[in-house]
């Protein structure tokens, strides 16, 4: 017995240590803003989390994330009971599901909490969503560079994840309906094709197309690992700088190819601004403030509201000085 | 000598009182270090909160602890969960109108019933192919999930009648309506694994099949008996997650799994079958609970709850065996 409760006293006191490490302030009466992620321990969030923590310390309010060990959004909703428990001033949320946390937010609205979201215009129970950039603007971003890299000419295909990923194809509508316009001497030589997320298939389809359409000008892939296969395939037939490739793609995973020039550039959108945008946001609607159309404020610059959707306009280009910014913070 | 004569003492009583009384030390001892560390902690608003989160999971437990107390395993339960809830979500949503609280006591009962059938197919399988469970429910578990996402897309069904989310996310007499399912739940569970036949029955075909098969006991029906009723909590489990997400769709709660047989072991079920009671895995589902929320509460890292809920267990199972060695 005595062992035990040896054992149990070291076991509090050495958890004892942990929690004073690993707990923020708990008696402060500053703002308190807790942003639940879709999963935590992954470069993106953590990136957002450094946001988070940056803009925290710069406007002197708690701000903290949570990552959840899994993306199961039966997850996100604990997190935000906790948050809820917490009596936090402001829950940041990107969801998994908008669907499934509709009640948990709803009860956290009603406990006076102010909700705001990121990536999740269909969420129904917040205050504000918002987007660091539009979906029509994101096309358009990549469909301009991809002109330019062009001059406007020549064939081109368009990739995505899949036909059934609206956000993927909102951005190629967009960037398609740029390029008619814009360039209206380029053809686009079928039907969008749905192999952006498999660096395999989008190799291939490049190399198959290299093959039956010489006058292939270049490839516009939405889906993360389009642009890859697609550089890789051009890369292969050495047709380097001859072919343009463009689209979303990981940093780090890119950078080497558009050293090499095979792989021309594309947009993301920042994390860190993602999180600076949620404590900026959340101070404001926490101090009794609104969002105005129009409006600029810190970390989104100037903005659109769409309802209560807050549309910034921050693409954030990937060329060759900022892909390796970017795969410094493992992105 | 005092303290000898404690551990004599309980001893005398068996390990199940022995087992109660740890979880129940387990349970203060976490409430009060938090109680400590947090003056945040001790308050209604965080003990809602724990009560909002606790039943789903502790529905999903018990469906894997009556498997485990057999002998065997349910790797199924909470893709069954989810598919108990997408058919009762479907029938609600294309056949039948509002009937108000009528329409979850039907959502209640299909779900339950769906439960029970996929149950009693994997109950079958187990007792009349003679595979072993860890095997036929890693398949079910497999199957299910595939043909959920198959028949879903992916995709989820949402927007229940309004009386499904007062279900899942309203207080009764200041203690959410969910809680009390979970304990109707475990009243009933409780009182068949411990006074009935059939219960009786279940911890014997856990010890040793053979012998319990000599003595006249049916080992095949119970074994359809054991994974029916694990559905029906999982189906069960279900319903309440549609009701509390307003929503369901395949994948919703996966994470639970592995959280449910961890839960069963702190609470003292034996791997190898025959052993494992109700009231500790109640009672230490809510110590796992309070750490989770706990911890929370600070802000400390979601990786370093899960960290601490397997190092209590591994603790719990140092801090048991020298009782179990010499009994």
């Amino acid at each position: 017995m005595k062992t035990i409760i040896k054992t149990i006293i070291k076991f509090a006191t050495s958890t004892a240590i942990i929690m004073a490490a690993t707990s923020t302030s708990v008696y402060a009466k500053e703002t308190t803003i807790g942003v639940v992620v879709k999963i935590g321990g992954i470069p993106w969030f953590n990136a957002m989390e450094q946001g988070i923590e940056e803009a925290g310390k710069k406007l002197g309010v708690n701000a903290f994330m949570i990552g959840p060990t899994s993306a199961d959004p039966a997850l996100q909703v604990r997190a935000i009971e906790d948050l809820i428990a917490r009596k936090v001033d402001v829950i940041g949320v990107v969801p998994n599901d908008a669907k499934v946390l509709e009640p948990v937010l709803k009860r956290a609205r009603e406990a006076g909490i102010k909700v705001i979201t990121h990536e999740s215009i269909e969420t129904i129970n917040k205050d504000y969503d918002f987007e660091l950039v539009s979906t029509k603007a994101f096309g358009i971003a990549n469909a301009r560079l991809f002109a330019k890299s062009t001059g406007c000419k020549g064939d081109y295909a368009v990739y995505v994840g899949s036909l059934t990923v609206p956000a993927q194809n909102a951005w190629a509508d967009a960037a398609i309906g740029y390029l008619k316009k814009n360039c209206p001497s380029m053809k686009q030589v079928s039907e969008r094709f749905g192999v952006a997320e498999s660096v395999d298939d989008s190799r291939t389809t490049t190399l198959d197309l290299l093959q039956s359409h010489p006058k292939l000008a270049g490839i516009l892939a939405f889906g993360s690992q389009g642009p890859i296969g697609a550089a890789r395939a051009v890369e292969e037939r050495g047709l380097t700088g001859k072919v343009a490739v463009v689209g979303l793609f990981s940093a780090s995973q890119g950078r080497r190819l558009v050293h090499d020039g095979s792989l021309t550039g594309g947009f993301v959108w920042s994390p860190i601004e993602a999180g600076k945008a949620f404590v900026e946001l959340g101070k404001k609607l926490a101090d009794g403030g609104s969002v105005k159309d129009g409006d600029t404020l810190p970390a989104l610059g100037k903005i659109v509201l769409e309802g209560n959707n807050i549309i910034a306009n921050k693409p954030l280009e990937l060329n060759s000085k900022s892909v390796d910014v970017l795969a410094k913070l493992g992105l | 000598m005092f303290h000898l004569s404690i551990v004599e003492r309980i001893k005398k009583k068996g390990t199940d009182a022995l087992e109660l009384y740890s979880i129940i030390i387990f349970l203060i001892v976490s409430i009060l270090f938090f109680s400590l560390i947090s003056s945040d902690f001790f308050s209604l608003r965080v003990f809602q909160s724990m009560a909002f989160q606790l039943p789903e999971l502790g529905l999903l437990t018990l469906a894997m602890l009556i498997p485990i107390i057999s002998g065997g395993l349910n790797l199924s339960i909470t893709f069954s969960a989810n598919i108990c809830g997408l058919s009762t979500a479907f029938l609600i949503k294309s056949y039948l109108p509002d009937f108000g609280v009528l329409t979850v006591f039907l959502a209640f009962t299909v779900g339950i019933v769906v439960g029970i059938f996929v149950g009693a197919l994997i109950g079958l399988i187990i007792a009349y192919v003679g595979a072993h469970p860890i095997l036929v429910t890693l398949g079910a578990m497999i199957f299910l999930r595939g043909l959920g996402e198959t028949i879903t897309h992916g995709g989820d069904i949402s927007g229940m009648p309004e009386v499904f989310n007062t279900i899942g996310n309203s207080l009764m007499l200041g203690i959410p309506i969910p809680l009390y399912i979970f304990l109707a739940a475990s009243v009933v569970t409780f009182y068949i694994m411990q006074y009935t036949k059939i219960g009786f029955s279940i911890y014997m075909v856990g010890s040793n099949p053979d012998a319990a098969s000599y003595s006249g006991i049916n080992t095949k029906h119970i074994l359809v008996f054991v994974y029916s009723l694990s559905g029906a909590l999982a189906g069960l489990a279900g319903v309440l997650m549609l009701s509390r997400f307003n929503s369901v769709r395949i994948g919703h709660g996966y994470s639970y799994l592995l959280i449910t047989i961890l839960a069963c072991f702190l609470a003292g079920a034996n791997p190898f079958g025959g052993f494992g009671r109700i009231i500790p895995l109640v009672i230490g589902l809510i110590s796992l609970q309070v750490i989770a929320s706990g911890m929370n509460l600070m802000g400390a890292s979601q990786y370093l709850v899960t960290a601490m809920w397997g190092g209590f267990l591994i603790i719990v199972m140092m801090l048991r065996s020298p009782f179990l060695k010499k009994n």
